[in-house]
């Protein structure tokens, strides 16, 4: 037990990145680009954003049918029922200025699978899926996913039959996508709870699919690197 | 020094509480097109500043949905936001976009919007 | 019809608008600054984000809502640009915070004598005991 006293570590050292990005802030907040408390405001609504609210709309909408209709026909009204207010909650009061006010729900079946991305910059669900994963950002997935999704599905692991139809979703306009992934066997009889655990962030994107027994915190094996990278900075 | 400056606190005021695209309902008239109607993405010149992806420049496609209304993102860019257009989410086959697509997956789909003005019926 | 590479003709006429040339404050930082992961590994830290990851996203939403002083859109075809150039061998999120400080330097927005005064003054701040 007395390892439950011990302090969790802490890096005890302030690197030139750290205070970069105070200066940075400061010499904006002085020069008038935005307030303090703008920032304030705003850290803390990036703060409440996560994937939760929308694996919980995956959930609900797997076990009422009710709720699945309004989460495909109007998914900013249906993000009401887990919590989140598209236009209310940013700042801005209309929506945050990557992320506009409309939310499309893209249903998957047995014959069809979806998954999202946006070619033009990083387009994000943010207010339902919080901050976009690195490699959402980065052009090698943004240029390739349209061009050879299969390719790009099969290095999250997911290789699809030639058959089923595979649609991409490029949000570069003002809507943003989640999935709606086929609710997967093996989860009869599970309460709303349970289902939302295994709708992970990236079952939401459309790169992975919801397995029983897969759930957003598992601890994952880290086999160490064969050739790890050293960095001489 | 700065190129685009895409400013969306001129319209704060009327997107508050609304949302956006929401506060731009009912101005742009009757839509051109309807769900189901084949499509063809025009190759316009590029002038300035767009969101129409060149990938779909002179595809052809089918109206999934009319999704809302809004400015172009092209007239959004200077702050011309008195005149909307429909948006529609336009689908094609992956094979039409890329003619080197695998036959073999030719059930693959994608699906993106464009504004009506980059829109003409095939 | 086209082809993927058509699509550099967008990359090709945002090339021009940026000044990619290295900025000596910011290269300082790059080579010598110690990134989140390996200050993680030697204090045994698992969060895999520096805890300054926040303020930043919250830095780049709040400059490119209100006074727009930098369009997000705009920000980010910068940052995809001098990740690939500038700032490839710098990991993530640190890339990010170095291609913000680059197009606001590039903007007129900061310079860069004011931003290292500022940076050794904060710095003093933090180790001061």
């Amino acid at each position: 037990m007395s390892d439950n006293h011990k302090p969790a570590p802490m890096v005890d050292e302030i690197s030139d990145f750290e205070v970069l990005e105070i200066a940075v802030r400061e010499l904006a907040i002085e020069k008038g680009l935005f307030s303090a408390d703008d920032h304030r405001r705003w850290t803390e609504y990036v703060h409440s954003v996560g994937p939760l609210p929308a694996g919980r709309l995956v959930a609900k909408a797997w076990l009422d049918p009710e709720f699945k209709k309004l989460a495909v026909t109007d998914g900013v009204k249906a993000s009401l029922e887990v919590g989140v207010d598209w236009i209310n909650s940013p700042p801005t009061k209309f929506g945050t200025p990557s992320d506009y006010c409309n939310l499309r729900v893209l249903e998957d079946t047995p014959r069809l699978k979806h998954v999202v991305v946006c070619t033009l910059c990083s387009c994000y669900p943010r207010p339902i899926l919080g901050q976009s994963p690195e490699w959402y950002r980065t052009p090698n997935y943004r240029r390739r996913l349209v061009r050879w999704p299969r390719q790009v599905l099969s290095e999250f692991g997911l290789q699809l039959p030639e058959d089923m139809e595979i649609r991409v979703a490029d949000s570069n306009q003002k809507t943003r996508y989640i999935v709606l992934p086929v609710r997967p066997a093996g989860t009869e009889g599970w309460s709303e709870d349970q289902l939302a655990e295994i709708v992970t962030r990236d079952c939401l994107i459309g790169v992975a699919v919801p397995k029983p027994g897969r759930k957003a915190d598992d601890k994952r094996h880290v086999h160490p690197a064969v050739h790890p990278v050293h960095h001489d900075h | 020094m700065s190129k685009v400056q895409h400013d969306r606190t001129h319209h704060a005021k009327k997107a508050t509480g609304i949302g956006d695209p929401q506060c731009f309902k009912g101005e742009a008239g009757p839509a051109k097109f309807k769900i189901g109607d084949r499509v063809r993405i025009k190759d316009l010149p590029d002038l300035f500043y767009t969101r129409c992806q060149v990938y779909t420049r002179g595809a052809v496609g089918v109206v999934a949905a009319v999704v809302y209304e809004s400015p172009a993102a092209e007239d959004e860019a200077w702050d011309n936001t008195d005149k909307s257009e429909w948006f529609y989410s336009v689908k094609f086959r992956q094979h039409e976009l890329w003619s080197d697509y695998p036959a073999v997956y030719a059930n693959d789909t994608l699906e993106t919007e464009f504004s009506e003005r980059w829109l003409e019926k095939a | 019809m086209t082809t993927p590479d058509d699509k550099d003709h967008e990359t090709q006429a945002r090339r021009q608008a940026l000044d990619t040339a290295p900025i000596s404050l910011l290269e300082t930082i790059r080579t010598q600054g110690r990134v989140w992961g390996d200050l993680a590994a030697q204090y045994g830290v698992s969060n895999p984000e520096p805890p300054w990851k926040i303020n930043l996203d919250a830095t780049c939403d709040v400059l490119g809502a209100g006074s727009c002083a930098l369009p997000v859109l705009e920000r980010r075809w910068e940052e995809d640009e001098l990740s690939a150039e500038l700032y490839a061998d710098v990991p993530f999120p640190e890339r990010q915070l170095l291609a913000l400080a680059h197009s606001m330097i590039r903007r007129g927005l900061v310079n860069e004598d004011e931003l290292t005064r500022r940076m050794a003054q904060v710095d003093a701040r933090l180790k001061l005991v």
